[in-house]
């Protein structure tokens, strides 16, 4: 073998080692993480049974079933619409290991885009991971996965992504944003064949309120608030008071008419369910942000925001105890109850009511972890 | 379209595989096998 052979031979499999050693980290961010099935849960059952093409594929996500002991009202709470939005993912997490129905019956998706949450946006600098301590010494870890569905599940994106029932035109990577696929269709994109398969269970099921969980950059004018569709105004409009109530300041914003593919307009037209979807501000996704760790995520703190906020810069309040992930995720827990309450009070005679769902002033307390149930 | 990119995936594979081959300077043999290595995770669309 000539001396140049070896070294080709050589340097290939140097390179080959080194890929190796990181494809296990990054082969990692594909392994759902452990959600412990908490007492009130009755039944898990896949979208797929919704709409069966979607078994087997990287779309299938798991659907939690909170059915209470007597008829009532239903309502379905889509977290990890876009994975890169902790607060949304958590919120159903704590829901499905907490929550207790007793009257009418609760669906949660923690995972809406299964495929965005097994890989996270290039050259966002954000953490594979984020952990949270438990009371016992445990931890639990969450991936901090991408907005969009992975391009490995999903490709090419077009130059130019045009939404199938409207012809509204975006930048070609929104193909792969789940929140401007509704209502879907069977013979779309992955990112559309879960949006139908979503649409799909509200209409089976008959879903009365479908809320959709999100997070927004401190920079981005709709923070802190309620976007619903005109249907579900008025039942918005009770659940900003009894916020107030509760001390927590929402603003609520109408579904704008010409904004097509998102959950608040498309659900709302599509199906007869009630499509309210909720903000809470993370500077982990923002562009102003700093240093992009898991400090960020989990504590909400950023010297730049502070300084953006001084300028005028921003849409929401910001001071240097930032906006911790317990106080995001209380807004969006205080507000699903809220929703359930309005609602049982407008159908008294079919109610939905839980209990064991972590309050905000509980959250702020004691911690996330406090609410999170250990690993068996 | 997939197997337009696939091909084309393949055949800058196999171009630089034989730039590896043929090349004396390890250093750019070095460049080539690193180069290959995306290369060959997305023609076996793992990447």
């Amino acid at each position: 073998m000539k001396r140049h052979h070896a070294t080709a031979l050589a340097v290939t499999l140097l390179a080959l080692a080194a890929a190796a050693a990181a494809s296990i980290r990054f082969l990692d961010h594909r392994k759902p993480e452990p959600i412990v099935r908490g007492p009130g849960v009755t039944e898990v059952r896949m979208l797929s049974e919704w709409l069966p093409d979607l078994a087997g594929s990287p779309g299938d996500t798991e659907v939690y079933v909170f059915r209470g002991a007597s008829p009532g009202s239903s309502m379905l709470v889509l977290g990890g619409t876009h994975p890169n939005e902790p607060s949304s993912f958590l919120s159903a997490v704590l829901l499905i290991e907490n929550a207790l129905v007793s009257a009418g019956t609760l669906y949660v998706i923690p995972r809406a885009n299964a495929s965005g949450f097994t890989h996270n946006d290039p050259q966002e600098g954000a953490p594979e991971r984020y952990s949270v301590a438990l009371p016992g010494g445990s931890v639990r870890t969450f991936r901090y996965g991408s907005r969009a569905t992975n391009p490995v599940h999903q490709w090419p994106d077009p130059d130019v992504y045009v939404h199938a029932a409207s012809g509204q035109t975006l930048s070609g990577n929104e193909t792969r944003n789940l929140n401007r696929g509704y209502p879907g269709r069977a013979d779309g994109t992955l990112t559309e064949r879960v949006c139908l398969g979503i649409a799909n269970l509200i209409r089976a099921e008959k879903i009365d309120i479908s809320v959709d969980l999100h997070e927004a950059s401190p920079e981005y004018p709709v923070i802190n608030a309620i976007v619903a569709h005109e249907r579900a105004m008025p039942l918005a409009s009770q659940v900003v008071l009894g916020l107030e109530f509760l001390d927590i300041k929402i603003g609520l914003e109408p579904s704008p008419k010409n904004l097509r593919g998102l959950t608040h307009r498309e659900l709302g037209d599509a199906t007869d369910t009630l499509a309210v979807l909720m903000e809470t501000a993370n500077p982990s996704q923002g562009r102003l942000r700093g240093r992009t760790d898991e400090a960020l995520v989990l504590k909400g703190r950023d010297p730049y925001y502070v300084k953006a906020q001084a300028l005028g810069r921003l849409y929401v309040p910001f001071d240097e105890n930032g906006h911790p992930i317990e106080e995001r995720v209380g807004r969006h827990l205080s507000g699903i109850s809220e929703f359930a309450f309005a609602l049982s009070s407008e159908r008294p005679d079919r109610p939905l009511e839980f209990a064991g769902v972590p309050e905000y002033g509980a959250l702020l307390e004691k911690g996330l972890g406090a609410f999170l149930k250990p690993l068996p | 379209m997939t197997y337009l990119y696939l091909a084309i995936a393949a055949s800058v594979l196999g171009l630089t595989a034989w730039n590896l081959w043929t090349e004396k300077d390890w250093r750019k043999q070095a460049t080539a096998a690193m180069v290959a290595i995306p290369l060959l995770l997305r023609v076996l669309l793992i990447k």
